[in-house]
């Protein structure tokens, strides 16, 4: 048996490979731990899943602080590149430097053999390289690699960001940590990830979905009808007023068409939504793609991945970080269309979505993808590599 | 014709820039915008990361050798590259004319 440790920023995209991973490795007979900010993961972690919360002899200032940090990115309303720095001077580096003392008290609690730090929580792998344990990095978004090659110099102000946080606690080299040169995770395949020279230690283990069943109820009655059907969601990221706009366009667009349209939404946004459409605050997102002929989302990584996953088409209509990228890809390899989220009108949508609908390409290269995900290894792969690992270093580490 | 060997002028730069935008974004999109030199590909223009690489493609598909855009623009920090205008690309091209 070893001991497995995740440590995860509040960002559900991010947290939600970590649970599949978890559970196979609990499966195996491991203890697996998840260092986080937020309580609330406590109720998502799979059997056996230890909770291992940062938390500080608090003031009451400390204790807002640590609030602040669980909601911050659906606070302001970002675009385009401006959000990159967004995400690193306001969300990223205070919530790492607030996390740090936690995550590294936490390690000398748990004792891991291994340590599974996302991409995007340093302090992480700060910690562990500081303490000594062995780290291995999960990269949930993947176009953050991918942007050494597009654009160099936002990849090098981000590194910059970075470095400037480790010296903060006392490590002194001129390049990033972030990515461990042991091993890092990337959750997609070498084929939906695009051409890179990448170093040896970057294994693309393909996406890993969290397998658990999800309690979520679904009305499925009026979901079954001959018509083809559609799920619109953008995610959980922009709780805002991008959401009534977005969806106003999606209602001019498919209201009474020949679709069903299920849309994940607060359903109160509007006092009346078409009688074709399903309004949920949370749909059974992997129980429902089986059934569906296209997806229109924003791009974000795990919707994007489960999709393909289901070889469908989709279109995509990125926002902000991470997912113009991810949409290029979708272009690229030609599982579907783009759109601009700001420029977009409600016809474009009604175009694109008829377009990927009745051109059979699309789907076929969805398929593709799906396959090189199924041969990339998946969940039960990563898990191996995290034993393999685990056993490699416990040898190293701790004689 | 493999290389341009012919100046442009700085309209004639411009309204190149303004077609590649079109065949980037879209012409309907283009026709309700007011583009000037002053338009800033972030804020004005609201092109995301992949817009404007794809914009740089076409650049460079079109001068070739002529002008290393790719590596002008690769050159510019996350400041520079929000505050891009089409102005400052112009001005670029016209200097690796000369």
């Amino acid at each position: 048996m070893a001991k497995f440790v995740f440590v995860v920023p509040p960002l559900t995209g991010h947290i939600n490979p970590t649970l599949s991973m978890g559970t196979a490795l609990l499966e195996r007979g491991h203890r697996v731990g998840w260092i986080t900010l937020d309580e609330s993961l406590g109720d998502k972690l799979p059997a056996g899943g230890e909770l291992l919360l940062i938390s500080y002899n608090q003031n009451d200032q400390q204790k807002k602080d640590s609030e602040k940090y669980l909601d911050i990115i659906t606070k302001k309303i970002v675009y385009g590149i401006d959000s990159i720095k967004f995400l690193y001077e306001e969300v990223l580096i205070p919530l790492n430097r607030h996390s740090y003392d936690g995550i590294a008290e936490l390690l000398d609690q748990f004792k891991p053999d291994l340590v599974i730090t996302d991409h995007q929580m340093f302090a992480g792998a700060i910690a562990a390289s500081n303490k000594n344990y062995p780290y291995v990095t999960s990269v949930t978004a993947p176009a953050a690699i991918k942007v050494m090659d597009e654009l160099p110099k936002v990849h090098e102000w981000e590194v910059n960001q970075i470095v400037a946080l480790q010296k903060e606690f006392g490590i002194n080299t001129t390049d990033s940590i972030a990515c461990s040169d042991l091993a890092t995770l990337v959750f997609t395949s070498r084929d939906f990830f695009g051409e890179m020279d990448l170093p040896e230690h970057f294994k693309f283990v393909g996406p890993v979905f969290n397998r658990r069943k999800t309690t979520i109820p679904f009305h499925w009655e009026a979901f079954h009808t001959s018509k083809p059907k559609i799920l619109v969601s953008i995610g959980t990221t922009f709780d805002h007023e991008h959401k009534k706009a977005f969806f106003a366009k999606v209602i001019e667009a498919f209201a009474n068409e020949d679709l069903h349209v299920v849309v994940v939404s607060d359903p109160a946004l509007f006092e009346e939504w078409p009688a074709n459409f399903t309004v949920q605050h949370q749909v059974p997102q992997l129980e429902l793609l089986p059934h569906l002929d296209a997806v229109v989302c924003h791009g974000g990584h795990n919707t994007v991945c489960e999709t393909l996953m289901n070889g469908l088409p989709m279109v995509v209509i990125p926002i902000a970080y991470d997912q113009s990228h991810v949409a290029g890809r979708v272009f690229r390899v030609g599982a579907g269309e783009r759109l601009n989220f700001n420029r977009f009108k409600a016809n474009h949508l009604k175009e694109a979505v008829n377009k990927v609908l009745q051109n059979e390409s699309y789907k076929i290269a969805a398929e593709q993808i799906k396959q090189s995900f199924i041969e990339a290894g998946g969940t039960e792969c990563a898990a191996d590599l995290l034993e393999a690992l685990s056993n490699k270093t416990s040898n190293v580490f701790i004689s | 014709m493999d290389t341009i060997t012919t100046k442009l002028s700085s309209e004639e730069i411009f309204n190149l820039m303004k077609q590649f935008i079109t065949e980037v974004i879209g012409e309907e999109f283009v026709e309700e915008m007011d583009i000037t030199p002053e338009s800033s590909f972030t804020k004005d223009l609201e092109m995301d990361s992949i817009e404007i690489v794809s914009f740089s493609e076409k650049i460079k598909a079109h001068f070739g050798e002529q002008i290393d855009f790719t590596g002008w623009l690769s050159s510019m920090d996350l400041d520079q590259l929000i505050n891009l205008n089409l102005g400052m690309i112009i001005s670029y091209i016209e200097e690796c004319q000369s």
